[in-house]
């Protein structure tokens, strides 16, 4: 089995008396998209931070390329890329100066590539940083992220602020680099995007990882939505891991919401009251995510 | 992949973003040495015009503000020149050196840059080691340059040697608080703070520098700033204060660099603490969420000031005693005499300060006001102008809040130079009066409203202009401190706002000059608020200013 190219194992920071991070456990792999989300102030950037080697971790430890992320960040940044939700940028070089600039912090040339990101993107590079507008900044992060060769990209809500199109083109660029066999690292609270891209997903919440896995693993955990109506009378509510049963609009129809690990059996009692129609809508990630940000 | 990695690459960078500053600070400072030193070539070329001047020298007063006077009888041209000069010159040097290293360090931090490039394969020391670099370039070329544009001043008595201990002298008191400016940046936890704390070493060195300078000379060597006056360039040029610089730049150094490898970016030595759940009843407006934002490092100023007052008036002993420069006076003078010479004594060089307090506190105040432009391009001003805030009330709020701190700030000062100061006095009569304590006061007060009345005219009008203020104050400031010593002629004192009035409190006060120049103030300010009321905001104001001028 190949290495994981992130391992993050129990990892703690505390700032001073508070706790910013309890207990933050799990890998990313080469190949994979890998969604990181949670409430505001859950302690998603200063994980990130964390595995920058920017902050210092309390306890527990975190590798990324098998290198531990303090002491080697030098060597593990040459072939890391990341990008911040929130860019600032030196208010009197041009977009494209601090694009190549950046690159070269890589040891990396502008190179064709550069160029194609920059039309995709439709940046400007000739304007200086100061007057470019919040999606702009992100933009020239973005653009210097992706062309860098690297092996792991880290994004911090990185469509904080971009128009949908430039969205897409987000999202594009990150499948591309999956193809490519690279490991992506995404924090967002844009959760449709996680929902499109990611393979697995890693749940956040008051410092600690409370859930790990893919979209499909999570969605057991949870309800899926029924609406279903029958020729012969029912009461679905009388079966078991059934909740929220109420009556619908037309003659003999529910709607209800059934335990994931229950459905075969409910399905099966009522397929003998013969299905007329059947709806049923899987949990989406935001279901997921207020049943988990939700809970007490 | 050392701890360096790609600190050229940064270090350009450095120099990309700062060179307009860079240059600035070098050819103001470069300059100001050529030019003093061509002036001093022409009014101190012959041992008579020297011989005329020495007696002034030796004064406690100017002992206090400019060193002490070590020279014989036969002192030479250069040695005056670098007597009186090296410790003023280091003077600008070190803050120069603070404001850049805490620009190139923390403030870059603050912003988040030092985040996005630290993601990248660079050294963890390497931006630490771009800003030593640029500040050792600058210092040593504005050292390289003093010593060039002084062997070609020709100084009478100049020797090459000496042209150089000074260059190299300079170079290294600028470049030592530069290194102890990278040191606080790395210990505080923000800009501001790592400011604080910078000039709270540098104000320290310089009280002990001052107070053993009137007192015991041999005690200079505790501060680091005394070691510029050690330099002793044309006399008998020593080594060991460079020296002396080097180790401590080094140890500093050394400390910032451990530091920076094991702290949080973006966390200093302090902790953050928790704050308030609410707001105090208090902070109900724009104008007490500026004072909420800046009281400590009002306070800090007021604090800071004060401290120097006292000091200042911590030696009126040794100043206010006509018989420890001049012994014969004694048979001359009868005793009641000599107390109103003392008095006079006293009453001279608290005017003198009284100049450079005003001038100190001028600078909060200034700050405060262009505060109003920083504020309202980062964004911040967005928030309050989208309430029912009107551009009138946050100009004048900013402004008032200017001329206070700038008041609280002279009054901090002056109250401590004249409570010590009479305090220390072994004759309580020799010492200032009330009256001449609110004369002081009165003929400060105009002097900071104009300065400031033009600030507010500069940030509503045109606040590009910001730099021209400053050029304005540290001109009127030093063309005083340095009008008799250098002789400047009469109109080119009377350019500075600090002529305008005579000083006091050794004047009385001309109440028909303090009425125009509060009625300027006043004017300038209103011009101010009316083209700020009027122009874009968030932009650079020169369209309005313009309009100002054509109508
Ligand atoms: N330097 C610091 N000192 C003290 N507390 C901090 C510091 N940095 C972050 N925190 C705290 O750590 C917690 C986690 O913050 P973090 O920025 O990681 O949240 P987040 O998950 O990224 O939130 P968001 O979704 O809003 O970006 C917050 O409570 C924050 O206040
Ligand atoms: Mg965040």
């Amino acid at each position: 089995m190949t290495q994981p190219i992130l391992q993050i194992n129990h990892l703690q920071k505390r700032f001073g008396t508070f706790t910013a991070l309890h207990d933050i456990t799990f890998t990313v792999n080469a190949g994979e998209v890998f969604g990181f989300i949670g409430p505001n102030g859950a302690g998603k950037s200063t994980t990130i931070r964390t595995l920058l080697g920017v902050i210092r971790a309390s306890g527990g430890s975190a590798t990324i390329f098998g290198h531990d992320v303090w002491r080697d960040r030098v060597t593990i940044h040459q072939r890391l890329a990341y990008v911040p939700g929130d860019v600032t940028l030196w208010p009197n070089l041009t977009g494209g100066e601090i694009i190549d600039l950046l690159l070269r912090l890589n040891g990396v040339a502008h190179s064709a590539r550069t160029d194609r990101l920059i039309t995709r993107f439709a940046l400007d590079p000739t304007k200086k940083a100061r007057t470019y507008s919040k999606g702009n900044r992100q933009k020239v992060a973005l653009i210097a992220a992706f062309s860098q060769p690297a092996d792991f990209y880290i994004f911090d809500e990185p469509t904080a602020g971009l128009d949908p199109l430039n969205e897409k083109y987000f999202q594009e660029a990150v499948l591309a680099l999956k193809q490519q066999g690279k490991a992506v690292l995404l924090s967002s609270h844009i959760l449709s995007e996680v929902e499109r891209m990611c393979d697995r997903i890693a749940i956040i919440r008051d410092d600690t990882i409370i859930e790990t896995g893919t979209l499909a693993d999570m969605r057991h955990l949870t309800r899926t939505q029924i609406t279903i109506t029958t020729q012969t009378p029912v009461d679905p509510a009388a079966l078991p891991g059934i909740h929220e049963a109420r009556v619908g609009h037309q003659v003999n129809e529910w709607q209800f919401a059934v335990e994931a690990d229950q459905l075969p059996g409910v399905l099966a009692a009522l397929a003998r009251h013969q299905i007329v129609a059947l709806t049923s809508t899987p949990p989406t990630l935001e279901d997921l995510f207020l049943h988990y940000y939700g809970k007490e | 992949m050392g701890p360096f990695t790609q600190t050229g690459q940064l270090t350009r960078l450095a120099l990309r973003r700062d060179w307009w500053r860079l240059l600035l600070w070098g050819v103001s400072l470069v300059g100001l040495m050529m030019a003093v030193a061509a002036k001093f070539a022409t009014i101190y070329g012959t041992p008579a015009e020297i011989a005329g001047i020495t007696q002034a020298l030796k004064t406690p007063a100017i002992v206090a503000l400019f060193g002490p006077f070590r020279l014989g009888t036969h002192a030479t041209t250069a040695q005056v020149f670098a007597n009186e000069m090296l410790l003023f010159m280091a003077l600008i040097q070190v803050v120069m050196s603070i404001s850049l290293g805490i620009h190139a360090t923390r403030h870059e931090e603050d912003t988040g840059i030092t985040e996005l490039l630290r993601a990248h394969a660079i050294g963890s020391l390497a931006p630490l080691q771009a800003a030593v670099i640029e500040l050792t370039l600058i210092n040593l070329s504005i050292g390289i340059l003093d010593a060039l544009g002084l062997s070609l001043a020709g100084l009478p008595g100049a020797t090459w040697l000496g042209n150089w201990v000074i260059g190299l002298g300079l170079a290294a008191s600028g470049w030592v608080f530069g290194m102890l400016a990278l040191l606080s940046a790395q210990l505080a936890d923000h800009a501001t703070s790592a400011t604080g704390l910078a000039y709270a070493l540098f104000g320290l060195s310089y009280l002990v520098r001052m107070l053993t300078d009137v007192q015991a000379p041999r005690y200079t060597w505790l501060s680091p700033l005394g070691w510029v006056e050690k330099l002793a360039p044309y006399q008998q040029p020593r080594l060991l204060p460079l020296i002396l610089f080097g180790g401590l730049g080094l140890l500093c150094l050394g400390s910032a660099s451990v530091w920076a490898q094991c702290r949080d970016l973006g966390a200093g030595i302090l902790t953050i603490r928790a704050g308030r759940a609410t707001a105090a009843r208090a902070l109900r407006g724009p104008i007490t969420l500026l004072w909420r934002q800046e009281y400590r490092v009002i306070m800090g100023w007021v604090l800071g000031i004060t401290v120097l007052g006292a000091a200042y008036g911590a030696v009126f002993d040794t100043i206010g005693d006509i018989l420890k420069t001049n012994p014969t006076m004694q048979q001359v003078f009868g005793t009641n005499a000599l107390h109103a010479a003392n008095h006079q004594l006293i009453l001279t060089y608290s005017s003198t300060i009284a100049l450079v307090l005003t001038a100190v506190a001028s600078i909060p105040g200034l700050q405060l006001i262009f505060k109003l432009y920083h504020d309202d391009l980062s964004g911040w001003l967005d928030a309050l102008y989208a309430r029912p805030v009107s551009r009138q009330r946050l100009l004048l709020g900013y402004t008032g809040s200017a001329v206070t701190t700038s008041c609280l700030v002279f009054l901090g000062g002056w109250s401590g130079l004249v409570l010590v100061g009479n305090f220390s006095l072994t004759h309580a009569a020799d010492g200032l009066t009330w009256s001449e304590f609110l004369t002081g006061v009165a003929g400060s007060v105009p002097v900071m409203a104009l300065l400031l009345g033009l600030g507010a005219l500069v940030v509503g009008a045109w606040p590009q202009g910001r730099l021209v203020v400053w050029g304005y104050l540290a001109y009127a400031f030093i063309s005083q401190y340095l009008g008799n010593l250098l002789q400047l002629p009469h109109w080119a004192k009377s350019l500075g706002v600090f002529d305008w009035l005579p000083t006091v409190p050794d004047h009385a006060i001309n109440w028909v000059t303090v009425s125009w120049e509060l009625g300027l103030a006043i004017s300038c300010g209103l011009i101010g608020l009316g083209s700020y009321v009027r122009r874009n905001l968030q932009s650079h104001g020169s369209q309005a200013f313009h309009l100002i001028f054509t109508i």
